[in-house]
């Protein structure tokens, strides 16, 4: 029964940047995409190709132009920005190419952050963080500023970030982009290993190998999915 | 989400940027500086002269030609008026008219300087009686004598001279016996006064005082007084005996219209009353003024959160991402500026306390007024008030121009 509505899906999602005619950009044609619980889908395609526009759609950051986007089965085009807040803090984990981690903040205020926009009480949040960042491996670091961490570390501290608050999908925008071959590899790996507990995974990536951790690939060419192909067999091993 | 967690994520922001802090919280600590301390000073002021007043003892009653002035342009009423004359002052002294009275002195006030040799001063010079500054307030003189009720009989030239015209005129020599110049007049020294600072609404040390009759017939060559200081007896209303002034100098002039009045009638009351008003009113229009310095440090708050706003795009961005609602944005941004203002508040405020007490000082030991301090907890009040209501006023804008950041632009924003 659970499983009958998708956690995601698209009627027809289209995104026109700019209102003029002559300066009107499509980013993103309509699709038609569905994505249930549970799924580890990796979303490729060249720059500019509106990869990055689909995701911030899913993760309720954009609105479409037009189109149906149905979250969990419910509708959002008329939540409001407090609700669509509360949904990207309770059932969206995001995970930046940058990492995007408060620079004065400590690791361990870092993944507190979304449990401070949640309703989870005050005195839990640390413990919540802690096992968070113990599932990244990251506890020798609690009390060290982004600053002093390499990229690998950054970028699972920002991995525990997404995962905090126990959310049903983890969006990722290119997490390996900024790191080298090997400690992509690390964290691709965190990441699959979150898949494997039953977070639904979607990422984005340009680099077909990170693709193939995923058990489906997405293309997308000039705003429209060409093609869609779910892969039996996952490669094991991360090499550029 | 819990109250405490935005105050404590504001302040580490804030500490972040300390010494940007406190350079933008100056503007704000100068103008809470200057309400509280013309608040405090306002009030302070405002008790010396009541307590001068009230010092006068509450059985005077003073008669003024002319009525009551309005505003500064009506002085003129007052000051030319020449209703009071000495029928005036024999009708008051009638019992059967008013009975509560014990003594009805008028008083004329000189223009002009006093000289000695070559040496010339410009003192308040005032026609008297000689038991006027006994009767009041106590003082003898420390040197000679006053001129008695004879010499005002005779229109004697005598006077009586304070210690700073004393000062002025003979410098360490004495003074008693030699003939000093008024308006032309060759007059005597009798007496000098002992250094009695501020008495009442005047400095004594700058008073000269001669027989009124002497003031007015040979000195001004008027018929007229420019006041009546009548004392009451101390049991007597005075706001009764004042009534009784009325009726008489009504029926001597004929006037049955109350608002025809050629004369008016001031009792302590009435100056406390109009004290009060006067400092209300300088007080409020000082506090304005020193509200634009507030304004001013207002603006600069402004600036740097806007600074700050921009700074943080990213933050913004991320805080949306992971679920912060626009209100969350705005309160977070909100809450730096009023931290920031209050902080200016009360750091302005402690200042302003720490200054009020040093004027205090300086005034009683240099000028020796005793200079009342006060530290209305209204003036606090309103300090800290003001200071949260600017930075409520002035983050209002920043936090308004983060809270509607774009999620995505703002996580873009290079």
């Amino acid at each position: 029964m659970k499983n009958k509505i998708p956690l995601i899906q698209t009627l027809g999602l289209t995104k026109i940047y700019g209102g003029a005619e002559e300066t009107k950009t499509v980013a993103l044609k309509n699709i038609n995409l569905t994505v249930n619980d549970g799924e580890f889908i990796s979303i490729i395609g060249p720059s500019g190709s509106g990869k990055s526009t689909l995701l911030h759609m899913i993760g309720l950051l954009d609105h479409p132009t037009s189109g149906q986007y149905l979250f969990a089965g419910q509708e959002t085009e008329h939540l409001s920005d407090a609700k669509l807040a509360h949904l990207r803090n309770q059932l969206i984990g995001f995970i930046f190419q940058s990492f995007h981690l408060l620079p004065r903040a400590t690791v361990l205020e870092n993944v507190m952050l979304p449990l401070y926009y949640s309703q989870l009480p005050a005195k839990k949040h640390k413990e919540r963080a802690l096992s968070a960042i113990q599932e990244v491996g990251m506890t020798y670091r609690l009390a060290h500023k982004p600053s002093q961490l390499s990229g690998g570390e950054k970028q699972r501290v920002a991995i525990a970030r997404a995962l905090v608050n126990r959310p049903k999908v983890i969006l990722a925008d290119e997490p390996t982009g900024n790191l080298d071959s090997q400690t992509g590899s690390v964290v691709l790996e965190t990441i699959d290993s979150l898949h494997k507990q039953g977070h639904t995974i979607i990422i984005i990536t340009h680099e077909t190998p990170t693709a193939q951790y995923a058990s489906r690939v997405i293309t997308i060419l000039d705003g429209q999915i060409s093609s869609d192909q779910a892969i039996s067999s996952k490669h094991k091993h991360y090499s550029k | 989400m819990s109250a405490l967690l935005p105050i404590k994520e504001s302040f580490r922001s804030l500490k972040t940027n300390l010494g940007r802090s406190l350079l933008t919280i100056l503007g704000v600590v100068i103008g809470i500086v200057a309400v509280v301390l013309v608040i405090a000073m306002g009030q302070g002021a405002k008790l010396l002269i009541l307590n001068e007043v009230e010092s006068f003892g509450s059985n005077m009653v003073i008669v003024r030609p002319g009525r009551q002035p309005e505003g500064p342009a009506d002085l003129a009423n007052t000051l030319f008026g020449e209703s009071i004359t000495d029928r005036e002052v024999k009708a008051l002294q009638r019992p059967e008219n008013v009975p509560d009275i014990v003594s009805v002195e008028p008083a004329v006030i000189v223009s002009g300087s006093i000289s000695y040799q070559d040496n010339v001063y410009r003192p308040v010079i005032f026609g008297w009686t000689s038991t006027g500054l006994t009767d009041f307030f106590n003082i003898y003189p420390e040197e000679g004598a006053y001129f008695t009720d004879e010499d005002t009989r005779q229109r004697a030239k005598v006077v009586v001279l304070g210690h700073q015209v004393k000062q002025e005129l003979f410098g360490d020599g004495s003074a008693v016996g030699k003939l000093v110049k008024i308006r032309g007049h060759n007059i005597r020294v009798t007496g000098i006064l002992p250094k009695s600072g501020q008495v009442s609404s005047f400095n004594v040390d700058e008073i000269v005082i001669l027989p009124y009759t002497t003031a007015q017939k040979d000195l001004m060559g008027i018929n007229h007084y420019h006041e009546v200081i009548i004392r009451t007896k101390t049991d007597a209303d005075p706001e009764l005996v004042a009534s009784d002034i009325r009726s008489t100098l009504r029926d001597l002039h004929n006037i049955t219209d109350s608002t025809k009045d050629d004369f008016f009638v001031v009792t302590q009351e009435d100056m406390i009353d109009s004290i009060s008003t006067i400092s209300t009113i300088l007080t409020v229009f000082l506090v304005a003024i020193a509200s634009i310095s507030l304004m001013v440090g207002g603006v600069g708050i402004m600036n740097i959160m806007l600074v700050s706003v921009t700074e943080r795009t990213h933050e913004i961005g991320l805080r949306k991402a992971v679920g912060a609602t626009n209100k969350n944005i705005m309160r977070q941004f909100l809450l730096e500026s009023i931290i920031l203002t209050l902080s200016g508040g009360a750091i302005g405020t402690t200042l302003a306390i720490a200054l009020s007490f040093i004027i205090t000082i300086i005034l009683r030991n240099q000028y020796n007024l005793n200079w009342p301090l006060r530290l209305p907890l209204g003036a606090i009040l309103l300090g800290v008030g003001m200071a949260t209501a600017v930075g409520l006023i002035f983050g209002l804008y920043p936090a308004h121009q983060a809270a509607k950041k774009d999620p995505i632009e703002a996580l873009r924003y290079e």
